[in-house]
């Protein structure tokens, strides 16, 4: 009873920081008082009593949830009713029932969250689980309850190699049976909007965002613009990314040579698939690829995706922009910010063409005595007025819907990106690592002749912010702990690797699709594009792992190895028996010599040393190191032993008469 | 409807075994191995686990599922192995009197360096009896029959199971062995034991040397002499015992069938049983005649046991298909 209450336990708690605390309190009191009536005979609850408790228990969790469906409100559900089910649990069956609910449990977990770091724990209950299990079966007392645990991890690990098979060969999906139910968590990273500090609490995150692996070059670190939603609808204050237009994207011309590269998400509940600026194309008919030149999921990524694409740093665009989109990458509310519409005029009566009014702009940006901040004061209402003439102290987002608005009211087509600039070289795992603290927000301005420019105000106040890391910039940006691991040398090592690992993880383990395993049996040679192969492989494993398991456990049980002495007693015998001289079953070793004599006068004087020689060391009083020795001696006389078939009943020779 | 199929399936396993004969070896090939409900429940619990994790595609949660999936496979050979190669070395059925509890002694060996968990033994309608075995041990299994009326009862079903490691396996093994336990008649009546028809030469058994005659074996008391004790029986393992004689001076009796002509014929078995019974106990040589046939005066237990087996299977045809307990 007491290792069922653990493994149930060990599964709730897998799950405590999704669960409400009343239902861990509920978890923790059921298992006290179901181990305190296991030790002192109590009587259980009464069965009205427990109806009641359950009822009430699942209004609770569908207060808290307002539905019973889905991994959370399961989850809390599956911890509510074992825990009732704790208080009445006296035969096999329920403890049986309590295992079966761990187990869920862990799958849970699992379902949640599949990093290494929880990799352990998962095993620690999955081994409990299964020694529940045996110490169930047995029942009663008289079990050895290590051997239990013994049995339980020696199954485990017979078991390891068909888990493998399975893994490996089973085929997999492309997506799911059913629509997963909507996940309620929290959304993490970019969103679609971006106001004045929306930024700045993404960069207080040192979490990863992505993980990018390239083949072949690897861009300088002030061309790392990582291309995330783009924005162009704005209110005076919050850029929006504003309904979608069916706009084609204009046709560009690459310059330079291509990236190529594959990116791993953190699944954060969003649909951008962050690209290198700019990306060519959609890898992958999970995203398309919008007239933003960015890519949009189909699905939220809930889950670590990984993409291939081709990026170029540099394009150029020759044709004109549509009027259409000229007036949506213009448009500014008409009574809000008035003196950046002062500004704008006065800037653009000494620029005849707009790239020097786009010059003029970033000028004034330079000596305009702006500041680079974390901390900088709120706007106000008209934000863009606010930070050109009183603030002039801000971050990424602050620059970008500044700059593109004074664009916009210059009459120059601009728009606000969003993404991430940047990213950290990880030599052990040989990939770049972006973060959340690397997010960025930027500007584009439409010139004619050249289509899109990236201008990004920041790097003008800041250049170092590219070259830099934004720990190195503004330290207070990060936690105190942070500052402290990448402070020392040795740490920071420690969690490149650790960062590594996780990341093999995520991409050989966590991520193995049917894709990935299309791939590995490309690599044994086998180039299949349905699952025939798949399913052969599966089988050929399945019924290998279950012969070998059929004969190892037959195995366990067989007759104990024979001693030296026997052996090399059967190996006399065999050799005898070759001669034409078998022993009978029954026959001993003096009474074999015996015969042999008879039969055999040629060979006795041979055989009968070894058999009794064999007799004193079997059944004779030597023991210890002389036995040992005496036996060894016996084995090369054995090996010695020549003997010969019976020769012919001579013939009689027959002798040729000259 | 459960009894009915599992009937089915043990008849169709004898036609396919065949009778057995002591010693009976478990080999692969008479054990049968089912999930139990237990096992059904978890392999729906797997296959829900199977369907959520690839729903989520999720590697870990799959990566759980054909894990725990493997474990139970490997306890459906250990379960399958708890039962091999284990032989029923003896099956003794000790009669009982009608109304009384018969056993069944198995005595199980097991030749393996490993051990063997919870083996149970069970008949139909019969309280299932459970024992471990040691490694290279043997056990003694014992089941107790209720019995009703006299005569043979077939001992037919005889079962092996173990469930262990798991509990979500069943293997098991039917052993058809021609074993009846015979049901002596109810030792019952009111009549006294027959005038002594021999010759009374002295009824008091003595003690000691001077007898000729084998009584019987006792427990050891103090002040017995080391002469008499059954050292042969010591070193088999036997408690103390003491070899008691007497000198042939008991009464004989003789029971005859046809001298008790008031009483229906179930009655005077019972009747003749008591004073078997009774006579055994003092000690005394007694006869018995039955219409069929008839035992010379004797006594002891072997010749209690001829003469009770003889009113027990008075009257019953000698082919063998009696009452049987599987009903």
């Amino acid at each position: 009873m007491l290792w069922s209450t653990a493994a149930f336990a060990a599964g709730a708690l897998l799950n405590v920081d999704r669960i409400p605390f009343w239902a861990t309190a509920l978890l923790i009191a059921c298992a006290a008082w179901q181990l305190s009536v296991a030790a002192h005979k109590l009587p259980a609850l009464p069965r009205a009593v427990q109806l009641i408790l359950t009822f009430l228990l699942v209004t609770c969790v569908f207060a808290v949830f307002h539905t019973l469906n889905g991994l959370a409100a399961g989850t809390v559900l599956l911890v509510v009713m074992g825990s009732i089910k704790l208080l009445e649990t006296r035969s096999r069956r329920d403890r049986y029932i309590i295992i079966g609910a761990a187990l869920f449990l862990l799958l849970a977990a699992c379902l949640d969250r599949q990093s290494l770091a929880r990799l352990p724990l998962y095993l620690g209950t999955a081994v409990l689980c299964c020694t529940a299990l045996v110490v169930s079966a047995y029942g009663g007392g008289g079990l050895d309850v290590r051997a239990a645990a013994k049995l339980a991890a020696r199954s485990l690990l017979l078991a390891l190699p068909l888990a493998l098979v399975l893994f490996l060969f089973f085929p997999r999906l492309p997506g799911g049976f059913w629509a997963l139910p909507a996940s309620d968590e929290a959304v993490t990273g970019l969103g679609d909007t971006m106001s004045p500090g929306s930024i700045t609490q993404l960069i207080a995150s040192y979490d990863p965002a992505f993980r990018a692996r390239f083949a072949g070059a690897i861009p300088p670190a002030q061309e790392r613009y990582w291309r995330g939603p783009v924005l162009h609808d704005f209110d005076g204050y919050t850029w929006r990314r504003g309904a979608r237009q069916p706009i084609a994207p204009p046709s560009l011309r690459y310059l330079g040579a291509p990236f190529r590269y594959s990116i791993t998400l953190v699944p954060d509940g969003n649909r951008w698939w962050l690209t290198l600026d700019t990306v060519v194309g959609s890898p992958d008919r999970r995203a398309f690829f919008s007239s933003d030149l960015d890519l949009v999921a189909r699905e939220p990524v809930t889950q670590p995706v990984t993409y291939d694409a081709v990026s170029y740093t540099h394009t150029e665009s020759s044709e004109p922009l549509s009027n259409f989109a000229r007036r949506l990458e213009t448009a500014l509310p008409a009574d809000r910010n008035p003196r950046t519409r002062e500004l704008a005029a006065r800037l653009r009566e000494r620029a005849p063409t707009d790239s020097d009014y786009v010059r003029a702009a970033i000028d004034f940006i330079r000596t305009g005595g702006f500041q680079y901040s974390l901390t900088p004061p709120k706007l106000d209402f008209d934000s863009v007025d606010d930070f050109l003439f009183h603030t002039r102290e801000g971050f990424c987002g602050h620059y970008a819907s500044a700059f593109v608005a004074l664009m916009r009211a210059g009459g120059v087509p601009a728009r606000v990106v969003t993404g991430y600039q940047g990213g950290e070289w990880n030599p052990i795992g040989r990939y770049l690592i972006i973060r959340q603290s690397d997010a960025h927000a930027w500007a584009e301005v439409w010139i004619d002749g050249r289509g899109w420019r990236r201008v990004d105000p920041t790097a003008i106040v800041a250049p170092e912010r590219l070259r830099r890391g934004i720990l190195d910039m503004l330290p207070d940006a990060v936690s105190g702990s942070t500052r402290l691991l990448y402070a020392t040398p040795l740490l920071a090592h420690l969690m490149q690797e650790w960062d590594a690992l996780n990341t093999a993880w995520n991409e050989r383990i966590v991520k193995f699709d049917v894709n990935a395993q299309l791939a590995m049996l490309a690599r044994l040679g086998v180039h299949s594009a349905d699952g025939g192969a798949l399913v052969a492989a599966l089988g050929t494993g399945l019924v290998a792992w279950l012969l070998w398991i059929a004969w190892h456990i037959g195995r366990s049980g067989g007759p104990p190895p024979a001693d030296r002495l026997a052996r090399a007693y059967v190996r006399l015998c065999r050799k005898l028996a070759r001669a034409g001289l078998a022993r009978d079953a029954h026959e001993g070793p003096l009474a074999y010599s015996a015969r042999i004599a008879r039969g055999r006068p040629d060979l006795a004087p041979r055989t009968q040393p070894l058999l009794v020689r064999y007799a004193q060391l079997r059944y004779g009083p030597v023991s210890g190191q002389a036995a040992a020795t005496a036996i060894v001696a016996f084995e090369r006389m054995v090996l010695r032993l020549q003997v010969v078939r019976r020769p012919r009943a001579a013939p009689a020779p027959q002798r040729k008469s000259a | 409807m459960q009894r009915f199929i599992r009937a089915r399936i043990a008849s169709w396993a004898r036609r396919r075994q065949g009778a057995d004969v002591l010693p009976v070896t478990m080999h692969y090939r008479r054990i049968y191995i089912l999930p139990t409900r237990a096992g059904w429940g978890f392999a729906f619990l797997l296959f829900c686990m199977f369907f959520a994790a690839l729903n989520y595609s999720n590697s870990t949660a799959l990566f759980l599922t054909f894990w725990l999936t493997g474990f139970v496979l490997v306890g459906l050979h250990r379960c399958h192995r708890n039962l091999l190669g284990i032989a029923l070395q003896g099956a003794t059925a000790v009669p009982t009197f009608a109304g009384g509890m018969g056993q069944l002694e198995l005595t199980l060996e097991n030749p393996a360096p490993l051990v063997r968990l919870r083996i149970e033994a069970d008949l139909p309608g019969v309280a299932p009896s459970v024992t471990d075995i040691a490694p290279r041990g043997a056990a003694r299994l014992n089941l107790t029959v209720p019995t009703t009326v006299r005569g043979r009862l077939l001992i037919d079903g005889l079962r092996l199971t173990t469930a262990l490691p798991l509990g979500l396996f069943r293997a098991w093994t039917w052993v058809y062995l021609p074993l009846e336990l015979i049901v002596y008649p109810r030792a019952r009546g009111l009549l006294p034991l027959p005038t002594v028809a021999g010759v009374t030469r002295g009824a008091k058994p003595h003690g000691g040397s001077g007898g000729d005659e084998w009584l019987g074996l006792r427990a050891f008391r103090d002040g017995d002499s080391p002469r008499q004790v059954a050292w042969k029986a010591y070193a088999r393992g036997a408690p103390l015992l003491v070899k008691e004689y007497c000198a042939a001076a008991a009464p004989e009796r003789f029971f005859d069938f046809e001298r008790l002509p008031n009483l229906d014929t179930e009655r005077r078995l019972q009747q003749l049983a008591a004073w078997i019974v009774d006579a055994e106990n003092r000690g005394e040589r007694y006869a018995l005649k039955l219409p069929g046939g008839a035992l010379a005066l004797d006594r002891g237990a072997e010749h209690r046991h001829r003469c009770l087996r003889a009113l027990a299977l008075h009257g019953l045809a000698p082919v063998r298909h009696a009452t049987s307990i599987a009903r």
